[in-house]
């Protein structure tokens, strides 16, 4: 299953939008979405508006990937779950958000075990591939920190 | 000891839990329970203190002063927010405790609110994002992700 994600209430249709267009020519394919406060009703994928935190984390834990907005949240809990996420960050000139965090966010995390970047809409469906691959080769985010810091919070605490 | 507060700051202080291998390690939180597969370590529960529940600012200190008198810890960690950040303190002040503040990864653009008060109370103050790291101000070490 793919769960795609706005993260929060704020509208996010250039992502449902695209995600409904790619399950529609991906019949086999289970799709999920939350899509929030947005204005356009997907039809070819199963949606909901909100959801709880419960339900939100039962189905990243269902999902084999995240498609999201480039939120730190979506990030972290594709992260701890060791989902593959593909992010498209929200950006100003489409009214989705009131700054380019998201944008700056994505650039750095992009080249992160497991974290794929769509900067565009157009890129979600290579991006989605790319993800996929990594995820079944089992390069996803660790279930712990890295060793390196692990190792140097040690050396302080031990100290 | 571990303070950390619920949500992303308790996913994120999950995932350094095996620098601390080894260690009498005690948690304080402000869930009802200690997660089960972490059980049954010592667990403390605090106040969830925010800006604006000035009165849990006096219950957290009254907690966190018994916790500290008796666990006395060597070491006090925190991966946020605000009653992280009152542990630092109180452990310090209290049990002496050296200080570890590891501001959220959420924060990408500037150091939370709770990390930037946490300067005179944290020995080592750190972000997770190297572009927010300066000399003499937050260290970069690593992300937790």
């Amino acid at each position: 299953m793919i769960f795609v994600t706005v993260g929060s209430e704020l509208p996010f249709d250039r992502l449902i939008r695209a995600m409904d267009a790619w399950a529609a020519i991906h019949p086999g394919e289970e799709v999920l979405a939350q899509v929030g406060a947005g204005r356009f009703q997907p039809a070819h994928m199963r949606w909901e508006r909100r959801m709880g935190r419960a339900e939100y984390a039962a189905a990243i834990e269902a999902a084999e990937l995240v498609v999201a907005h480039a939120g730190m949240g979506s990030v972290v809990t594709a992260g701890v779950h060791g989902r593959p996420i593909v992010v498209l960050p929200r950006r100003v000139r489409f009214g989705e958000v009131r700054n380019e965090h998201q944008l700056e966010a994505a650039a750095r995390l992009a080249g992160w075990p497991g974290i794929a970047v769509a900067e565009t809409e157009t890129e979600l469906p290579e991006r989605i591939a790319a993800a996929r691959a990594a995820g079944a080769a089992g390069l996803v985010v660790s279930r712990t920190a890295p060793t390196a810091f692990l190792a140097r919070l040690r050396a302080f605490v031990l100290e | 000891m571990v303070a950390t507060s619920a949500g992303g700051h308790w996913v994120q202080m999950r995932r350094i839990l095996p620098a601390f291998e080894g260690c009498d390690l005690v948690y304080a939180g402000v869930g009802p329970t200690l997660d089960a597969d972490l059980a049954p370590a010592r667990y403390h529960r605090i106040r969830n203190v925010s800006r604006t529940d000035p009165f849990g600012f006096f219950v957290i200190v009254w907690q966190l002063a018994r916790i500290m008198r008796r666990e006395r810890p060597d070491v006090v960690v925190t991966t946020g927010a605000a009653p992280g950040l009152m542990a630092l303190a109180i452990g310090k002040l209290l049990a002496g405790s050296r200080t570890v503040w590891i501001d959220s990864i959420a924060n990408t653009e500037r150091l939370s609110l709770s990390g930037r008060l946490a300067r005179p109370v944290a020995d080592a103050r750190l972000t997770q994002w190297e572009h927010l790291s300066r000399p003499g101000g937050p260290q970069f070490w690593g992300a937790v992700l």
